[in-house]
């Protein structure tokens, strides 16, 4: 009897024993594959490498640009429990029409986002009405956190943090980074194992040569231009004529790169580098530097202007005062159109072409910034009977104010044509400098000795008698030219009686610069002329400036050199 | 003669359990070491989260701090003698060091070649 159940036992057993080898060889063997990998689904989670774009800073390191990180909310449609009440109180938290909400929800699907990028709190909000089917996905906002300041340099980027405008699109590639994906583990409550590895990837970080205290400051200034003037439009920019670093650039209207999307396509225009104007007087330069280096004129040669006006190609032009005899420095100072067509005319058409061309005109200054135009200047075979009237006092040509800094700039910095740029240094993440901007050489295009007279020719425009007296700052020389244009007017496609452009362009200190300014007002309303309505912008940017920068007044009592110890 | 055995029974009495035991103890004290080493990589996984939390909530502070201390704002914020008062030019004197142990000497001429 015992042997009967022990061998029935025993039977069970091994019965038991093949059935549980049967079952190990089908889940270990035939079915291996699709098991691990159902069970690698369930302990494995995948994430995304958060991508983070690279901080951009300004010259002092001050932050212009960096990174939030926001919830986005998003739907799973065949799991979303949403009746009206839950709906009412889903708007309500998120300050939106249900219907706007409804319209993001799809009938069928399992992903479909409601909103990107929350604000914290209102994210917060939604979490605590819990509702089925509601599920939030961290993701990186760009910020910008002063807001309009230096809009038109920075740019902006879209909702997907795809670079659209300024710096942002312009080094794209540095700034911008690749992702990937981090793999947890995680346990039957959804807990995760460390990873082990940074999951944020950063780009490189962007110096800029920009001044937010001086970018401020030009800001500020062109904004009460605007106000005062009731203009329709504003630039300025200041550059270190030496290096040709941008320390500020400005433009209205202007616009929030926090809100890009929504801006309109006048407040985006970054007028200083892509919209062309005619510069009217301060083209003058051009003339001036060209009948010096040519010996057409010294300072003290005599023009007779005396008529007032001047016939070209059977057009008269004419200055707004009758002179008399004037000086070649006389010319340039009260900024006689007589005497500079009389001028140009001895120059002849092919050296005034050449001299504007040395100068950068009709030509992109190759700035660092999306969208930069040429302007234009004809070739002389194309200049009409009435362009030798025209030309020599800034009509017939178009330029951009950044073209016309980089002119007086090389009158500032002895003769060199500088290369306008706003980025001076691209940094990794970890701080290790990749590549550093500035320009080991410059190129000289005119002489030192006709850059140092033409530029005590400019200092007389800002003294006694001059039209540019406005600009002038207490304590420091200030060496510039004023300019008042005609804008044509797209109807009549005619000069308009009533809209001009007024500007100013300087440097100061004259006899060691340390800024180079544009200032240029669209359509002033009345008063018209850059002496009255730019000029005076310029010395409030100046003024503050050279404060800002603790540049010493030369009128300062203290003369004798001071000798002190530690 | 008479063969005792004695040292085989003491090798089966005490060290064949002992035996035993440590390799149970060694078996159980691997399954327990490493159920808290696992333990201890979740929390490190959830300490991490939290990290990642706090990290994300600096940036919120710190874009706030950054946008609040712009010039601009502070500028705006403040009026009157609390506001921003640019230097007296008039007392600015920069001091260029002289080469050789010289003492400095202040120059109101020459220009500044450092940054800004």
């Amino acid at each position: 009897m015992n042997k009967k159940r022990a061998i029935i036992l025993n039977t069970t057993i091994i019965f038991s024993f093949f059935l549980v080898s049967l079952r190990l060889t089908d889940l270990m063997i035939f079915n291996h594959t699709r098991l691990s990998e159902r069970a690698k689904l369930q302990h494995v989670k995948v994430e995304d490498i958060q991508v983070r774009r690279g901080i951009i800073f300004d010259r002092r390191g001050r932050e212009l640009a960096l990174n939030l990180e926001l919830e986005s909310l998003y739907c799973d449609p065949e799991n979303l429990n949403l009746d009206n009440d839950s709906m009412r109180r889903l708007a309500s938290v998120m300050a939106k029409e249900p219907r706007v909400i409804l319209s993001k929800i799809p009938a069928a699907g399992r992903f479909a986002w409601v909103e990107r990028k929350l604000e914290p709190d209102t994210a917060e909000k939604v979490k605590r009405l819990n509702i089925k089917g509601l599920e939030f996905l961290t993701e990186a906002k760009r910020f910008y956190p002063k807001g309009e300041l230096a809009s038109h340099i920075l740019g902006f980027v879209g909702v997907d943090n795809q670079a659209l405008e300024g710096v942002e699109l312009k080094y794209d590639r540095y700034i911008k980074t690749t992702g990937g994906k981090v793999f947890f583990e995680r346990d039957a409550s959804g807990k995760t194992l460390s990873s082990g590895v940074d999951i944020e990837a950063k780009g490189n970080n962007i110096v800029l040569t920009i001044d937010e205290g001086l970018q401020s400051i030009v800001e500020r200034e062109i904004d009460k231009a605007i106000i005062k003037w009731r203009a329709a439009a504003a630039s300025a920019i200041m550059m270190d004529p030496f290096t040709g670093e941008i320390l500020a650039l400005a433009n209205r209207p202007a616009y929030d790169p926090n809100k890009g999307g929504s801006a309109g396509g006048s407040e985006k225009r970054n007028r200083a580098i892509t919209d062309c104007y005619e510069p009217g007087s301060t083209f003058k330069i051009i003339i001036g530097v060209a009948s010096l280096e040519e010996k057409i004129a010294k300072p003290d040669t005599l023009f007779d202007v005396s008529k007032g006006s001047i016939q070209v190609g059977g057009k008269t032009i004419r200055d707004v005062h009758k002179y008399g005899v004037l000086t070649f420095k006389e010319v340039i100072q009260k900024s006689s159109n007589v005497g500079s067509i009389t001028i140009g005319m001895r120059l002849g058409k092919d050296r005034i072409y050449k001299y504007a061309k040395l100068l950068g005109v009709g030509k992109k200054t190759g700035i660092d910034l999306p969208g930069e135009v040429s302007g234009w200047i004809h070739p002389p075979e194309r200049w009409s009977g009435t362009s030798l009237g025209a030309i020599p006092i800034g009509q017939e040509v178009a330029v951009t104010p950044l073209q016309m800094l980089r002119a007086y700039s090389a009158i500032a910095n002895g003769g060199f044509l500088v290369r306008p740029h706003v980025v001076s240094e691209i940094i990794s993440p970890n701080g290790q400098v990749l590549a550093s901007l500035k320009d080991k050489e410059m190129k000289r295009i005119i002489s030192a000795r006709t850059a140092e007279t033409f530029k005590d020719i400019l200092k007389s425009v800002v003294e006694e008698g001059g039209t540019g007296k406005r600009a002038s700052v207490d304590g420091n020389e200030v060496a510039g030219k004023t300019g008042t244009a005609q804008i044509i007017d797209p109807r009549t496609k005619r000069y308009s009686k009533e809209k001009f452009v007024s500007s100013f362009v300087g440097f100061v200190p004259a006899d060691n610069p340390r800024l180079a300014i544009i200032v240029v007002i669209y359509e002033p309303k009345g008063q018209i002329y850059g002496g009255v309505v730019a000029a005076p912008v310029f010395r409030d940017i100046a003024d503050q400036s050279l404060s800002y920068l603790d540049i010493p007044r030369e009128d300062n009592p203290h003369h004798a050199p001071l000798l002190v110890s530690r | 003669m008479i063969h005792t055995g004695s040292g085989r029974n003491m090798f089966s009495f005490i060290f064949k359990p002992l035996f035993i035991a440590i390799l149970l103890v060694g078996v159980f004290g691997l399954v327990y070491l490493r159920s808290s080493v696992m333990t201890l990589e979740y929390s490190l996984g959830e300490l991490e989260k939290t990290k990642m939390n706090y990290l994300r909530e600096r940036k919120m502070l710190f874009a706030e701090k950054t946008s609040l201390l712009s010039i601009e704002k502070v500028g705006a914020s403040l009026s009157g003698s609390h506001g921003f008062v640019f230097p007296d030019r008039v007392r600015v004197i920069h001091l260029n060091k002289q080469k050789g142990s010289l003492p400095y000497k202040a120059s109101l001429e020459k220009r500044q070649l450092t940054g800004y």
